[in-house]
C-alpha cells in the first residue's frame, strides 16, 4: 500500500515551505515533497533577502497584494519563530533630472496608493545623512520601513516549524510522474517510491513548469532570469549601512547595494535572461556590471576586499504576475511564477493559499499548533553565543570557535547537525550556520566542518 | 583565571618562538592562546621537509618543527590553551577572549604579542568566474588540512590544476602527489616561476605543464563538482579538464579580529604596521611573523619572533 495523505507540496522553496507551515495547522495529513536534498537550493537561496512592503510590486496584481500581506505577518511573526531582522531603510537615487522625475513620479504614485512613510528627500539631505554616495545626488525616494533580513534560516524555519506540526517533510523525492486517481493524484519519484494525495500543490519555483507538464497542464512559460552578485567583506558595513539602488528604468530595476543581516555588504542583482535556468554560473560581463554600480553609487567600497561571488535564478514567467491557478476540480492547485518578491510574499501567498483550500477542498478549520518552534539567530548584530554568559555557562562547546571568520562554535554546527531537519550536505550545513561563509571560504575551518558533517551524517544513518 | 604578564595570540612558529625567547630571558608568566584545536600553526600541516632554515640546526618537516618549538616552551612557566580566539583587542591593552576554559572575558595584559599568521586569497576573494561547483574548489591551506585530519577528498577528485608558482604551490603539490591526486597543471600570471627555478624543473620532470603568463577565465562544473577549468595564455583561450582547482598563495594577513579596535594596519601589505622593535601603535601591543607582512618562510617567522620576544623582554625591565 502507499503513503496516504491529505495534501502534498510539491517543492520546498520559500513558498512551498510557507504553504506547508500554514497547512501544518490544520488537522490534515500533509507531505511536503523536495526534489533535492535540503530545502531552499534553488531560487530561494540565491536572492538580496529583502523584506519589501510592496510599493516597488505593480499596483492591482496579486503580487502587490500578496507582499504587503506578507510583510505584514513576516514582522509578527518572524520574531516569533526567532528570525532576525534589521530596519536598514532603503533609498533609490536619482543623479540626473530625468532620474529625479522619475522619483518625483514614484514617490507620489506610492503615497496615493497609501504608502505613507515613504518621503522624497533634497540631494543636500542624502548627502548629509549618507556621505557615502557619490556626489550629485539630485534626490531620492526614502523607505524607511524597509528590512533586511535571513535567506536561509526563513524556508528553515518554517520547514521546521511544519515538521513539528506534524508534516511529513521527505527529500530527497522529485516527483517525476502523476497519475490521477480517485481520492486525487499518484505522484511517483525516479525511485519508485509513491504515494497518493487528496489535493496537490505545485510550489515547483523554477522548476513548475515542469510538474505542470506531467499534468498536461502550460499556462506558462519559465523564463529564468539570473542575477550575479559580490559579496564584500564587514569592514563595508562601515561604510555602508543602508539598502541603495538607482533609479530604475523601464529596461531594469537597476542594482543594489545594501548590508546583508550577517553584517557584509551585497552588490548586486544583474537581471539577464538565461537558456539554461540550472546556469548559475557567474561572468566578467556580470563582474564588470556589479563594479560598475559600486563606482556609480557608493565609490569608496571600490577596495573593499570580497568575499565570494554567485548568482541566483529568478523563477520568471511570460507572466509578469503570479500564477496562483487553482484547478480543484482536478485536485490540482499551482503556486508559481513567484519571480521576483517570492521572499516577502511567502507569508502573504501561503494564507492566499488557505484561502482557496478552506473551506473549498477541506471544510476545516485551524487546530491549535504546537507553538515555540524557534531557530537560532544567526545575525551579525544579536549577541553571539559565544560572548552570551548565559550559553557559555551552560554549555562551553558555544565558546570553542570553529569558523572564526564567521565565528561560528563548535555548539551551533553540533546544534545544526541534531535538528529535526538536519542540513543533507555542507552547502546546507553553511546556511544553517553561517560556518564556511566568511572571508576565508573555509582555509581554516573546511576540514573541521567537513569532519564534524562526516560524524553526525554516520550516526544518523546507522 | 588571572591576567598573565605577556599574552601571545597564535602558537605558530612567531608566537612559540618569542615565547622561548622571553623564558630565556627569565620572563615568567605567559600565557599563548591559539584558535586552533592544536598548537603549532600552519607547519603543523605540511608533511614535506624544509622548515625552520636559518632557526633550526638542519631543515625540518612542518610537523616536526611545529612540534619542536611547542617542546621548547613546555614546563617553562608558559601556559598554552588552545580553542581559544581572540576576538577584539583594544587600548590597554585588553584583550577579548572566548574559550571552553576561560569562558567570555576580557584579559589585561602588561602586554600582547600578536602572531596570528596568514591565509591564502581563495576564489572568492579572486573573484574568478564561472560556476560554482559545491565540491573540488581549495586552497592550499584546505587541501593540506583534509590531508592532516584525515578528512576524505570528494569522490570523483582525481586530477587537479595548482593556480600559482610560489614555494607553497610547490608545497601544494607535494601534498597532492603523496595523497594520490594527479597534477595536471600549474598555471600562473607571472611571466616566470615565483619559486626557486629547480623545483619547476623538478615539476616538469614528474609531468606537470607549468603555463605561465596565463590566467583563470573561469571554473566548469558539472553536476555539482569541478569540470575543468578555463585559462587565457599565450596560447590562446583553452578549456583544461580536471576536477579540483587549488589556488595557492595570494597572502592576507590574518588581522580581522584586531581590525576593529585601534591597531593600525599597513596600507601597502595588508599586516599589521610596527616599528623596528615590532611595536604597533598601541602603548604593549607587538606583533611578529606572517600577521606582518606576507610571506616569509616560517624559519623567518620563527627568528622574527625570538627578535620580538627579545624587544618585549626589554620593554618589560624597562617598566619594572
Ligand atoms: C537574484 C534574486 C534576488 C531576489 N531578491 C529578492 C528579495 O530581495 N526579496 C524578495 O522578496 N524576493 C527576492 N527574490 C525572489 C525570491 O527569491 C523568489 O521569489 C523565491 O525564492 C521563489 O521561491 P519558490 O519557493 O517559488 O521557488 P524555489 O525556491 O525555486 O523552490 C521550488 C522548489 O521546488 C522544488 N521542486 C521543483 N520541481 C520539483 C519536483 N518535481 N519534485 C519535488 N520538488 C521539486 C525545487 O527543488 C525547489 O526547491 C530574488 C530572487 C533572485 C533570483
Ligand atoms: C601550504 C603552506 C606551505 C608552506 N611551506 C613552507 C615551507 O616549505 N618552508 C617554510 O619555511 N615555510 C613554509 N610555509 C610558511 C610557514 O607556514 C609560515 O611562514 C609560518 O607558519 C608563519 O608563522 P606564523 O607564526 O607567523 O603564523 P602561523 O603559522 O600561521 O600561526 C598563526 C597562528 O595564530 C592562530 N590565530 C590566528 N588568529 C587568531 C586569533 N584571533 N585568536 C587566537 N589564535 C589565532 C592560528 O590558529 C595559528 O595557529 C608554508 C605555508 C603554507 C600555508
Amino acid at each position: 500500500m502507499s503513503a496516504q495523505f491529505d495534501i502534498a507540496v510539491i517543492g520546498a522553496g520559500v513558498v512551498g515551505s510557507a504553504i506547508a507551515r500554514d497547512l501544518s495547522r490544520y488537522d490534515l495529513k500533509v507531505v511536503l515533497l523536495e526534489a533535492n536534498t535540503d530545502l531552499g537550493d534553488e531560487s530561494s537561496k540565491g536572492n538580496s533577502a529583502l523584506m519589501t512592503e510592496g510599493h516597488d510590486t505593480p499596483a492591482g496584481s496579486l503580487e502587490r497584494d500578496l507582499v504587503v500581506r506578507g510583510y505584514q505577518r513576516y514582522m509578527t511573526e518572524a520574531p516569533q519563530l526567532g528570525l532576525p531582522m534589521r530596519k536598514t531603510g532603503a533609498i533609490m537615487l536619482a543623479w540626473t533630472d530625468e532620474q529625479r522625475a522619475t522619483v518625483e513620479k514614484l514617490v507620489e504614485e506610492v503615497h496615493s496608493e497609501g504608502f505613507h512613510n515613504v518621503h522624497l528627500l533634497e540631494g543636500y539631505e542624502v548627502a548629509r545623512r549618507w556621505p557615502q554616495f557619490r556626489p550629485g545626488v539630485l534626490c531620492a525616494q526614502w523607505m524607511p520601513d524597509e528590512i533586511i533580513a535571513d535567506p536561509f534560516s526563513t524556508p528553515y524555519a518554517y520547514v521546521l516549524d511544519a515538521v513539528t506540526n506534524g508534516v511529513a517533510f521527505w527529500r530527497p523525492w522529485r516527483v517525476s510522474r502523476a497519475e490521477r486517481n480517485a481520492r486525487g493524484w499518484r505522484l511517483s519519484n525516479n525511485r519508485g517510491d509513491v504515494l497518493d494525495a487528496g489535493l496537490v500543490i505545485n510550489a515547483g519555483g523554477i522548476r513548475a513548469d515542469m510538474v505542470e507538464s506531467l499534468v498536461g497542464h502550460s499556462d506558462f512559460v519559465m523564463r529564468p532570469r539570473r542575477g550575479q552578485y559580490i559579496l564584500l567583506d564587514k569592514p563595508a558595513r562601515a561604510i555602508h549601512d543602508i539598502i541603495a539602488y538607482p533609479t530604475p528604468t523601464p529596461a531594469s530595476r537597476g542594482i543594489l547595494i545594501s548590508p546583508t543581516i550577517f553584517g557584509n555588504v551585497l552588490v548586486g542583482p544583474t537581471a539577464e535572461e538565461v537558456e539554461d535556468r540550472d546556469d548559475r554560473g557567474v561572468t566578467e560581463a556580470g563582474l564588470r556590471a556589479l563594479r560598475q554600480a559600486i563606482d556609480d553609487m557608493v565609490p569608496s567600497l571600490r577596495g573593499m576586499p570580497v568575499n565570494t561571488i554567485y548568482a541566483g535564478m529568478r523563477p520568471a514567467t511570460n507572466h509578469s504576475d503570479y500564477q496562483i491557478i487553482p484547478r480543484f476540480d482536478e485536485r490540482w492547485l499551482t503556486v508559481a511564477g513567484i519571480r521576483s518578491t517570492g521572499f516577502s510574499g511567502a507569508l502573504g501567498i501561503a494564507e492566499h493559499v488557505m484561502s482557496l483550500v478552506f473551506p473549498n477542498v477541506f471544510d476545516k478549520q485551524p487546530v491549535n499548533p504546537v507553538r515555540g518552534v524557534r531557530v537560532p539567530d544567526l545575525s551579525e548584530t544579536s549577541i553571539r553565543p559565544w560572548a552570551d554568559p548565559e550559553k557559555i555557562g551552560a554549555d562551553p562547546a558555544y565558546t570553542d570557535m570553529l569558523c572564526h571568520c564567521e565565528r561560528i562554535s563548535v555548539g551551533e554546527v553540533r546544534d545544526a547537525l541534531n535538528s529535526p531537519v538536519p542540513p543533507a550536505s555542507i552547502k546546507a550545513l553553511k546556511r544553517r550556520t553561517r560556518a564556511m561563509f566568511g572571508r576565508c571560504q573555509g582555509f581554516y575551518c573546511g576540514a573541521r566542518v567537513q569532519a564534524m558533517f562526516d560524524e553526525a551524517k554516520v550516526k544518523r544513518d546507522a | 583565571m588571572r591576567d598573565p604578564k605577556v599574552l601571545i595570540v597564535g602558537a605558530g612558529p612567531a608566537g612559540l618562538a618569542a615565547a622561548a625567547e622571553l623564558t630565556k630571558r627569565g620572563v615568567s608568566d605567559i600565557l599563548i592562546i591559539d584558535r586552533d584545536d592544536a598548537p603549532g600553526g600552519l607547519p603543523r600541516f605540511c608533511a614535506h621537509p624544509g622548515f625552520g632554515i636559518g632557526y633550526s640546526a638542519i631543515p625540518r618537516f612542518g610537523p616536526e618543527f611545529s612540534a619542536r618549538l611547542v617542546r621548547a616552551v613546555e614546563d617553562k612557566n608558559v601556559r598554552i590553551l588552545c580553542s581559544t580566539t581572540m576576538t577584539a583587542l583594544d587600548n590597554g591593552p585588553a584583550v577579548s577572549i572566548t574559550g571552553p576554559e576561560c569562558g567570555y572575558r576580557i584579559i589585561k595584559p602588561r602586554t600582547v604579542i600578536l602572531a596570528t599568521g596568514i591565509r591564502e586569497a581563495n576564489r572568492g576573494n579572486r573573484m574568478v568566474p564561472g560556476d560554482r561547483p559545491e565540491a573540488g574548489v581549495l586552497t592550499t591551506g584546505l587541501l593540506q588540512q583534509m590531508v592532516a585530519r584525515s578528512v576524505p577528498f570528494p569522490a570523483a577528485m582525481k586530477s587537479i590544476v595548482v593556480v600559482g608558482t610560489e614555494h607553497v604551490s610547490f608545497s601544494a603539490i607535494w601534498t597532492a602527489h603523496h595523497a594520490g591526486l594527479k597534477v595536471r597543471m600549474m598555471v600562473d600570471d607571472g611571466p616566470r616561476i615565483s619559486s626557486f627555478r629547480p623545483v619547476g624543473w623538478l615539476a616538469k620532470a614528474i609531468g606537470i605543464d607549468i603555463r605561465l603568463r596565463t590566467h583563470v577565465a573561469a571554473i566548469k562544473a558539472r553536476d555539482n563538482r569541478v569540470s575543468g577549468i578555463v585559462v587565457d595564455g599565450p596560447r590562446g583561450t583553452e578549456t583544461i579538464a580536471c576536477d579540483g582547482v587549488v589556488f595557492t598563495a595570494g597572502w592576507i594577513p590574518e588581522v580581522a579580529a584586531v581590525a576593529t579596535g585601534p591597531v593600525k594596519v599597513d596600507g601597502q601589505t595588508g599586516g599589521l604596521a610596527v616599528n623596528r622593535a615590532g611595536l604597533t601603535n598601541v602603548p604593549g601591543v607587538f606583533a611578529a611573523g606572517n600577521v606582518l607582512s606576507p610571506l616569509k618562510a616560517s624559519g623567518s617567522c620563527a627568528i622574527q619572533g625570538r627578535r620580538v620576544g627579545l624587544s618585549v623582554a626589554k620593554y618589560l625591565g624597562s617598566q619594572s
